[in-house]
């Protein structure tokens, strides 16, 4: 049974969140991922770094969520659910390492919704872009996903 | 020698990153829990989340460049990481340019598991200081 996917969501614009960095979430993300590396881990190597405290690893804004946003309306907008889905790719640029204390503004918008048919059948791919601002409203990074649906 | 200052001007094209091993995968890992669910979606059980890889990869470039050098990653989840698979992550030179005094260099990166198949395909560009 195919799936239809709503396509009229390309271009939709979500409300900007706040996200505050915690410095024991950095330290969680780098031990789950197994990367002890002391720029994320130990805050008197931090200090004394060009950054003046501990960094968060290039992946950690993945982490980012709007707590007080309903995470399955998403699913259910574009037409599908969570068993369909796959993470296709994935893309930080990053302009200055995220760090404990700041606040960051999150921006989420759907870039692009497109359909392709492979060997493994047919394939909605969702591109998601999100812009992270500073206090001062600068873009210090921007993560850019494809959701893969299995239609 | 791990963490060791890399500088611009010593780098060249063709040079590769040394190897990371990650793994074997521990059910801990596997932030996609539920393997009968996983089986009744198609996916053939449960598996790894691809953050956990890309994680990895984000790890083997900045083994090599330092911590906080990353201005850009991307990747594309190519295989699934299963229970006890071993990722070993990749990444050679391809390219240096440099703009207004920010020195850039471009990464091929790659995963691969036990049986030499790739898992994880992207690029990486890091900024490096120049000795001068």
């Amino acid at each position: 049974m195919a799936t239809a996917i709503n396509k009229s969501l390309i271009g939709k614009e979500y409300p900007p969140y706040p996200v505050t960095v915690e410095r024991g979430k950095i330290k969680e993300f780098a031990r789950a991922i197994g990367d002890a590396n002391p720029l994320y881990l130990d805050d008197r190597v931090g200090a004394a770094s060009e950054w003046g405290d501990v960094i968060a690893p290039p992946t950690f804004a993945i982490t980012f969520r709007d707590e007080t946003a309903d995470s399955a309306a998403f699913l259910r907008e574009l037409g599908t659910d969570i068993s369909r889905l796959l993470h296709g790719e994935q893309e930080f640029e990053i302009f200055r390492p995220l760090q404990p204390g700041q606040t960051y503004l999150c921006r989420a918008k759907v870039v692009d919704i497109y359909e392709k048919t492979g060997r493994s059948g047919s394939m909605a791919f969702v591109v998601r872009e999100t812009t992270i601002a500073d206090h001062s409203n600068e873009i210090v990074a921007t993560m850019r996903g494809v959701t893969v649906v299995r239609l | 020698m791990k963490y060791a200052k890399v500088y611009f001007d010593d780098v060249n094209v063709g040079d590769e990153l040394p190897p990371l091993v990650k793994g074997p995968i521990q059910q801990i890992q596997l932030t996609h829990q539920d393997d009968e669910f996983a089986r009744a979606a198609g996916m053939g059980g449960v598996f790894a989340h691809g953050m956990l890889s890309m994680g990895f990869v984000g790890q083997a470039v900045t083994d090599w460049s330092g911590a906080g050098t990353v201005r850009k990653l991307n990747v594309r989840f190519a295989a699934i990481v299963r229970l006890k698979d071993v990722v070993t992550c990749r990444g050679r030179v391809v390219g240096k340019s440099s703009k207004d005094d920010v020195n850039l260099v471009e990464l091929e990166v790659w995963a691969e598991n036990q049986r030499a198949e790739k898992v994880v395909t992207g690029r990486a560009t890091v900024v490096l200081p120049s000795r001068v």
